[in-house]
């Protein structure tokens, strides 16, 4: 059996889930930046305060399925986005602390939505710099990282970073459509309208800058020409309906967010696939940085036994919170 | 910048991250296991002054949660980031523990935290229970697989070297390693300690103010009872945690005892001040009691014992931080038994809620478990110096390529950070204290079928502090 590739694969699993799961809780954070009515704040918090928690997990799974499976990549790796990761992680912990925080205060609670809302949007600024500087690639001398630690700053990766936050805006406006009922639903309706077209003119962009940067990118477009096409029409059209039916009352509050994943998801498949068989992109494949097969079949085994039972009793707490957020919150 | 070591600042930051992550795991460690007794006890006796416990530690126990997750993501990827070549040589023995800490762990806790803190309105209360006990079990989960990583790095099993990197012979041995099976009770029992004397301390203050004295007495029975027999299990545990390190770490052991000597006196003092002049191998001055260091460490009246000058220098932890970290977790530790054998004498004379001077001092108190926690770990990690893993790899050849001048700057961003948590925590839980608990409800809760439980809106069950912030 393959074992790194099913690492590789899980790796990925993990990464995908923590695009789209905190990938709404981040959308709607940014978009806090965008609402002035305090009420329509909490009630958009609310939405996603039962679950944020479980969401942002999925990092940790996909940063430590690296750790596991391919030391020596996660070697390579965190400190070749050293400043990127750093500042996604100090604003993830400003923005999980608001939480609490605005919770307990009333005169600051601005302030902490401030806090919320600017982690928010930073940590998928930094995200996405790191997207930019993997398509750029990474300097590696032997089975260390031979570069600077600010290598992964280029005008591109400003282009990716924009790229990201737009895609978890998308998110955002498809869960606060979802979740929300009166002033947050019709604020959600109104950026609904644009957000989407916004986060596929950038990818577009990016993704024709990408070829000319990159060629390494080409080649690889070209040997999986059938996906890749797959994913780039799935991606349009998923973003032309959200528009087209974001103003009509008819359609169920669910499509634009089922239409905003089924954009994700042919995203990370498409940047996942670019990638392969990296894993430190173009130097250094998967399976000559994985551990042994001793380390990797017993993470795989726990993760075949535990992956059913941790989708079950997340699934669970969505369904305990499922429906419109109630108006005078969850307590 | 060209002075500035990165080694040093690798490991500065290293130790404020994790020092700081640590205190919040410890608190809510503690908590959620006192979350769900006091629960469980509302369920089963049906007392609302259960309730108004539960829903007065809970808003704690949420805010420190929090702040144990956020950071707890940075301690993920801080290997990384910090020490990049320690986790090429030994990614594959503590990646994959540390997995299953997500795995088994962090996701149970997350699935059920929501339900904990905010479902009471969606689930019925056996439900709600269930929930708690998960986040519970979660928390004892995470502590085994990190203490099972940690305790490796201590005393090392299972693995060998292949082409510069450790790989794991038997995970067996990888997780059951020496020092692991006495190291976790002592971290879980640190962590019901810390919780026991931080609840004990609040509801001893109230009892000074002379309000919500029904609450106040409650909590403080449950938290001194459970520390009389935590400390109690504690005192053996550690003992045995001791015993642990004279067989397999013995220059942590030495340095935390403050000796030097080839062999010490016969009999030998036990140390409790000491100014040690580390390149001169000797103390500048030391001060102890007779015959007690013999007794304690020896169990006999004349024992001795191989200080720390029998470890070649350059394998040698620094003695004043392990001494005094270990003196600082001694003496709480004392203090803490000490404090549990009054409250029983106090508690027979019905006088635990009115002796004003004790309460006083368990309101001191209320902080101390996490201190002692800290100096616990500042004794283990300190003490396993200059070895990142034990033996095995210096701290030195495991630092990452990073320049020193990012390091700092790094570092300065979490210390800002990580202030504003601790400030902003501070502040709030203080502030709730001051505001003390929710008043009681008229009436109790009903509990009844799991049906009702699953479809609380049936049933016509409302939580009935609902809209209460």
């Amino acid at each position: 059996m393959d074992l790194p590739l099913i690492a590789a694969l899980f790796m990925l699993f993990a990464l995908t889930m923590y695009v789209v799961l905190d990938g709404f809780d981040l959308g709607v954070g940014a978009l806090l930046l965008a609402q002035r009515d305090e009420q329509v704040r909490n009630r958009m918090v609310d939405a996603i305060a039962p679950t944020w928690d479980g969401n942002e997990t999925w990092l940790i799974m996909a940063g430590i399925t690296l750790l596991a499976g391919f030391p020596l990549a996660y070697g390579i790796l965190l400190p070749a986005f050293y400043i990127p990761i750093v500042v996604m992680l100090v604003s993830l912990g400003l923005r999980g602390v608001s939480f609490e925080f605005r919770h307990n205060s009333t005169s600051s609670r601005r302030r902490w939505d401030v806090v919320f809302a600017a982690g928010s949007l930073a940590a998928g600024l930094a995200q996405g710099v790191i997207v930019g500087g993997l398509i750029h690639g990474v300097r590696v001398d032997g089975n260390t990282f031979a570069g600077s630690p600010f290598d992964t700053f280029s005008p591109f990766c400003i282009l990716t970073a924009v790229t990201v936050v737009a895609g978890y805006a998308t998110l955002g406006v498809g869960w606060l459509r979802l979740k929300g009922e009166d002033a947050t639903r019709a604020f959600a309706r109104k950026h609904q309208r644009w957000i989407p077209l916004a986060f596929l003119g950038l990818t577009v962009i990016t993704v024709l800058i990408a070829a000319s940067a990159q060629p390494r990118l080409i080649a690889s477009w070209r040997a999986h020409r059938n996906v890749f096409s797959f994913c780039l029409a799935a991606f349009t059209v998923s973003a032309v309906a959200i528009v087209s039916l974001a103003g009509r009352d008819d359609v169920d509050d669910h499509v634009g967010f089922a239409l905003a994943l089924a954009m994700m998801l042919s995203g990370m498949m498409a940047l996942g696939l670019s990638f392969f068989p990296n894993i430190v992109p173009f130097q250094i494949t998967l399976w000559s940085a994985a551990s042994t097969s001793m380390s990797l079949g017993f993470v795989l085994i726990g993760a075949l036994v535990a992956t059913p039972v941790v989708l079950t009793y997340t699934g669970f707490a969505y369904w305990v919170f499922h429906g419109k957020t109630p108006a005078e919150g969850w307590y | 910048m060209s002075n500035l070591d990165p080694l040093i600042l690798a490991r500065i930051q290293f130790a404020f991250t994790v020092s700081f992550h640590i205190i919040f795991p410890t608190i809510s460690i503690g908590l959620a296991l006192f979350l769900a007794i006091v629960e469980g006890l509302q369920l089963k006796t049906g007392d609302p002054v259960y309730r108004q416990i539960y829903r007065f530690w809970l808003n704690i126990f949420a805010m420190s949660f929090a702040i144990g997750v956020v950071t707890g993501i940075v301690m993920a990827f801080e290997f990384g980031l910090t020490f990049s070549r320690f986790s090429q040589v030994a990614g594959a023995v503590i990646g994959p523990l540390i997995a299953y800490e997500v795995l088994s762990s962090f996701f149970l806790e997350a699935g059920f935290l929501g339900i904990m803190l905010f479902g009471e309105g969606r689930v019925g209360p056996k439900l709600h229970f269930f929930a708690t006990c998960m986040v519970a079990l979660g928390t004892v989960l995470s502590a085994s697989w990190i203490m099972a990583a940690n305790s490796w790095m201590q005393t090392p099993d299972g693995v060998a070297w292949d082409h510069g990197r450790l790989i794991v012979t038997d995970w067996h041995r990888v997780i059951v390693n020496p020092s692991w099976p006495v190291r976790l009770p002592h971290m879980l029992l640190a962590a019901y300690l810390s919780a026991a004397f931080l609840v004990s301390g609040v509801s001893a203050w109230y009892l000074l103010k002379r309000r919500d004295v029904g609450f106040a007495r409650r909590t403080l029975s449950i938290g001194m009872g459970a520390a009389c027999i935590l400390i109690t299990l504690q005192v053996f545990v550690g003992d045995h945690v001791g015993s642990t390190m004279v067989k397999y770490q013995p220059a942590k052991l030495t340095a935390a005892e403050g000796w030097w000597d080839k062999t010490t006196p016969s009999p030998m003092p036990y140390l409790w001040i000491i100014v040690p002049d580390q390149s001169g191998q000797r103390n500048l001055f030391q001060m102890g009691t007779p015959y007690f260091g013999s007794i304690w460490l020896t169990k006999s009246l004349t024992g001795t014992m191989p200080g720390l000058s029998n470890i070649p220098v350059s394998d040698q932890p620094r003695m004043l931080p392990v001494f005094y970290s270990f003196k600082l977790m001694l003496v709480i530790g004392m203090t803490m038994f000490t404090l549990a054998v009054i409250s029983l004498w106090l508690r027979w004379h019905g006088r635990l809620y009115s002796a004003r001077w004790f309460l006083r001092i368990l309101v001191v108190m209320a902080p101390s478990g996490v201190v002692a926690t800290l100096g616990g770990w500042y004794t283990a990690e300190i003490g396993r110096q200059p070895w990142v893993i034990n033996g095995l790899m210096r701290t030195s050849e495991a630092v990452s390529p990073v320049p020193a001048s990012t390091l700092l700057a790094t570092l300065i961003a979490f210390v800002c950070a990580y202030s504003v948590f601790f400030l902003a925590f501070l502040i709030f839980t203080l502030r709730l204290i001051r505001r003390g608990p929710e008043g009681l409800p008229a009436h109790a809760l009903p509990s009844g079928s799991l049906k009702r439980d699953l479809r609380p809106e049936i049933a016509g069950v409302q939580p009935y502090l609902a809209g209460a912030k």
